[in-house]
């Protein structure tokens, strides 16, 4: 019956977003006011038809209604509702129903918010981004049905991966890297429109760059969420393993970090605009390139979902999208004429080309370390991995470029600038550069990359500083109150640039955190009895007792270890190995106590409550907790200047 | 994709190098996926083919003298690992009951149950029907000793008790045959 009905709705999705895509891409050739209605209408069918569906999945999974095959799967009578709610998206079937609802979501929001402007290039987009769902939602219908009938009803079912059901950031993380993927689908509706039509005007590059930054927010957080869960989870102390999974997350969010940059010249200077284009299209492909490495079975990660025929079709639609966007470049570009040109001379504008360059040099790289092993396996028949040392090669020269590129680039003027002029914009923040250097030589780094890092962090932090300061500061000599001042350039007039310098002293600090938490840290492995000690770093750990711990869908092991400082007691932190139902492998959940400038990290290696053994890994992490806290300032400076200002609201 | 910096130029109708570059960057990308397409990364061949079984000796279901590797030597052996707790289990059964009753003598079925409880099997048996003896597995040990990563897996023994060969997912009437007759099996 849920079952079913189900169905019919996963069906009703798939013939509004068919017909939807048809009828939208006729209004757009012919210029109808009737048909862009229909096209809106079928476009808003499709989402209520998603998150209906969607709806009645999660009541399945609540109520443990096992005759739904999905349900079965994944659900279990033992777990938590929290957990049977995530369990949506825990496994493959569930995974791409969720793909409809947020994609539903989209689509639906970005039709109704330009139901009445760009009239001449919505239609297309809409039957873009509705024949893109169509895609998913056939998907539904044939190769990942979540709906299927199971008969006989199954007593009771197996649960959800228990690696999903160890942390409530696994509840967080997936939604925000959907809500980042899917929603690349909107900025490649708009740049296919734009390429279809053959235009795009100043006007049009502005919801073009919106709806660019809006998934892109979400992407960003998502992939630090997934280093923190990692971090948090997985116990073996790091937060990022370039594995392929991670990987097909970080290349979109490349791309797209790229175009937004590119995006912002061609508003500005209308120069760059095919370029523009290309990048949001590359940004979608990518994400269906991730989608189709994680769904496929054909990356070997922990992250991804089993082999199934869903691997195949979205191979298909893969080669679909490339050969569209090829075609629709190669058809078009021409069209998008410049309506100005970049001076060939040392300025902002110059510096966002090497930008633009610097990110594509650090797609093609990842992409290339990601695919290269298949390729050896293919030809050789050996299973390889390229594995850390290539990316850390080439990630981090490439991350302190742009570290610098992110303070030399904001610091000049736009067009051509003087030899005085560059030399007034480039030398103070050496101010800053030097500062930083010098307390953190102090405090006794000496890795001549890291100290880099830590060189260009203070440069471009100093640069950004000041130019969020800037406006401020010339209200005030006009003789605006320092209140007034502040809002009026931070929130109101100055919003999209005061944002994007809190987004970029935000990417400055997560990446000197970066460079500083994987050279400075310290490791210590111990096998210890109870009422042992050792030391890492600063802190003595006291092994103090083993507890075993019964919760309703797991068992636990715990280990009880007294952490001191300097002779003054910090309190106990409980590593603990968790042995879930149905898995015969325990996973451990590492436990973490975080202060200003470090972590200390406990991990579970091994455990034997009879005998009181405990194999203990203990690292203490420099700066990892910058990490999390400065993407949270670049979400929010995103959000700031995401929030449409006035001149936006104006029909 | 144009070169970055775009000058004036005429509009063309196909733009080829933005078509041959889009070509040049995209075809190794499908062709290396294509060929990768279809491949399971998890199947690694379990180092136990070729090689002798491990032995062990465990408890039928419904009681009964204990069962020992060596005393199913002679014929065919399919050893399946399995569990009600699993959907795909659930979809080969069928096939492994026609298949126990099909061949009679001429090989046989045993099913090891994996981490699942003694009434939750008793119950599913009981509905679904059985042709062959299911055995208790207490703390998976037969389990690990055969390398089951997850059910089903079902390992294909010949008369002198050497794994043929390992079936990973659910079987399917044509390669149930085929490894049976890796381990074996007369025509």
């Amino acid at each position: 019956m849920t079952a079913a009905l189900g169905r019919n709705l996963v069906l009703l999705a798939l013939l509004a977003s068919t017909v939807g895509a048809v009828v939208g891409s006729a209004t757009a050739a012919r210029g109808s006011a009737v048909g862009w209605a229909w096209t809106r209408r079928l476009a808003y069918l499709f989402a209520a038809a998603m998150v209906a569906a969607n709806g009645l999945m999660v009541w399945a999974l609540l109520a443990r209604d096992f005759s739904v095959s999905y349900v079965a799967q994944v659900g279990s009578l033992s777990v938590p509702n929290w957990v049977a709610v995530v369990s949506l998206w825990s496994s493959l079937e569930g995974s791409i129903l969720f793909w409809g609802l947020v994609i539903g979501g989209y689509v639906g929001v970005a039709t109704w918010a330009n139901r009445d402007r760009h009239p001449e290039y919505m239609p297309w987009a809409v039957a873009v981004w509705l024949a893109c769902g169509a895609f998913f939602a056939f998907l539904l219908a044939g190769p990942a049905q979540p709906f299927q009938t199971v008969s006989p009803v199954p007593a009771d079912g197996p649960g959800p991966n228990p690696l999903l059901q160890n942390h409530l950031l696994m509840a967080i993380h997936p939604p925000f890297l959907y809500l980042g993927f899917v929603g690349m689908t909107i900025p490649f509706g708009l740049a296919s429109a734009a390429l279809l039509t053959g235009r795009l005007g100043h006007d049009f590059l502005r919801p073009l760059r919106t709806w660019l930054m809006l998934p892109w927010t979400f992407l960003t957080v998502a992939i630090v969420l997934g280093g923190w869960w990692a971090y948090e989870v997985l116990g073996w102390g790091g937060y990022w393993a370039w594995d392929p999974v991670e990987n097909a997350s970080f290349l979109p969010w490349l791309t797209a970090t790229a175009a937004l940059h590119s995006a912002l010249l061609s508003e500005r200077k209308g120069v760059l605009k095919g370029w523009t284009v290309t990048l949001v299209l590359a940004t979608f492909l990518l994400t269906i390139l991730g989608t189709f490495m994680t769904r496929s079975g054909v990356f070997n990660s922990v992250h991804s979902f089993t082999q199934s025929a869903i691997g195949p079709t979205i191979f298909v639609f893969l080669v679909l999208a490339l050969a569209w966007s090829i075609a629709l470049l190669a058809l078009r570009i021409d069209r998008l004429a410049a309506e100005g040109t970049v001076e060939p001379a040392l300025g902002r504008d110059s510096l966002f080309l090497v930008n633009n360059l610097l990110f594509v040099l650090f797609t093609f790289t990842v992409l290339l370390g990601t695919v290269f092993p298949l390729l050896v396996e293919a030809l050789r028949g050996v299973q390889m991995s390229v594995g850390r040392p290539y990316f850390d090669r080439m990630a981090v020269p490439l991350g302190i470029a742009l570290l610098l590129l992110m303070g030399v680039g904001p610091a000049l003027p736009w067009g051509r600038a003087t030899p005085q002029q560059v030399r007034q914009a480039l030398v103070p923040p050496l101010m800053g550069a030097a500062l930083v250097t010098a307390v953190a030589a102090a405090l006794g780094v000496r890795r001549p990359w890291t100290l880099l890092a830590l060189a260009f962090g203070g440069y471009t932090l100093q640069v950004t500083l000041r130019e969020l300061w800037l406006p401020l500061a010339r209200r005030r000599a006009r003789g605006e109150s320092l209140g007034r001042a502040l809002v009026e350039s931070g929130f109101l007039r100055g919003r999209r640039r005061f944002g994007s310098y809190v987004v970029h002293a935000g990417a400055a600090v997560v990446i000197v955190a970066i460079a500083v938490s994987s050279t400075m840290g310290t490791s210590r492995e111990a096998q210890l009895k109870v009422g042992e000690k050792t030391q890492v770093g600063a802190y003595t750990l006291t092994f103090l007792a083993v507890d075993e711990v019964s919760e309703p869908h797991r068992e636990a092991v715990v280990a009880r270890v007294g952490v001191s400082r300097g002779g003054r007691e910090l309190g106990v932190l409980s590593p603990r190995m968790n042995q879930y139902e149905r898995q015969r492998e325990p996973i451990g959940t590492p436990a973490v106590r975080s202060s200003l400038f470090e972590d200390l990290y406990l991990s579970v290696m091994n455990i034997d409550s009879a005998s009181g053994s405990l194999g203990l890994l203990a690292m203490v992490n420099p700066m990892v907790g910058w990490i999390w806290a400065a993407t949270a300032l670049m979400a929010l400076g995103s959000l700031v200047s995401l929030v449409p200002s006035r001149a936006d609201t104006r029909p | 994709m144009s070169q970055p910096v775009v000058g004036e130029r005429k509009p063309r109708a196909l733009n080829q190098r933005v078509l041959l570059l889009g070509f040049l960057v995209v075809a190794p990308l499908v062709a290396v996926l294509l060929l990768n397409l279809g491949r399971d990364p998890h199947v690694i061949d379990s180092p136990l083919v070729g090689r002798a079984a491990p032995e062990f000796t465990l408890q039928p279901l419904d009681g009964g003298e204990p069962v020992t590797l060596a005393s199913l030597r002679g014929r065919p052996l399919v050893l399946n690992f399995w569990a009600t707790w699993c959907v795909p289990c659930f979809q080969e059964h069928p096939l492994l009951v026609s298949a126990a009753r099909a061949l009679g003598d001429r090989a046989r079925f045993i099913g090891v149950i994996y981490e699942d409880s003694e009434e939750q099997v008793q119950g599913f048996l009981a509905r679904q029907g059985s042709a062959y003896p299911s055995l208790l597995d207490p703390g998976s040990r037969t389990a690990i000793a055969f390398g089951i990563f997850g059910v089903p897996e079902t390992y294909f023994i010949d008369a002198e008790g050497r794994i043929a060969a390992k079936h990973v997912g659910p079987l399917d009437a044509a390669s149930l045959e085929a490894k049976l007759r890796q381990a074996g099996l007369s025509p």
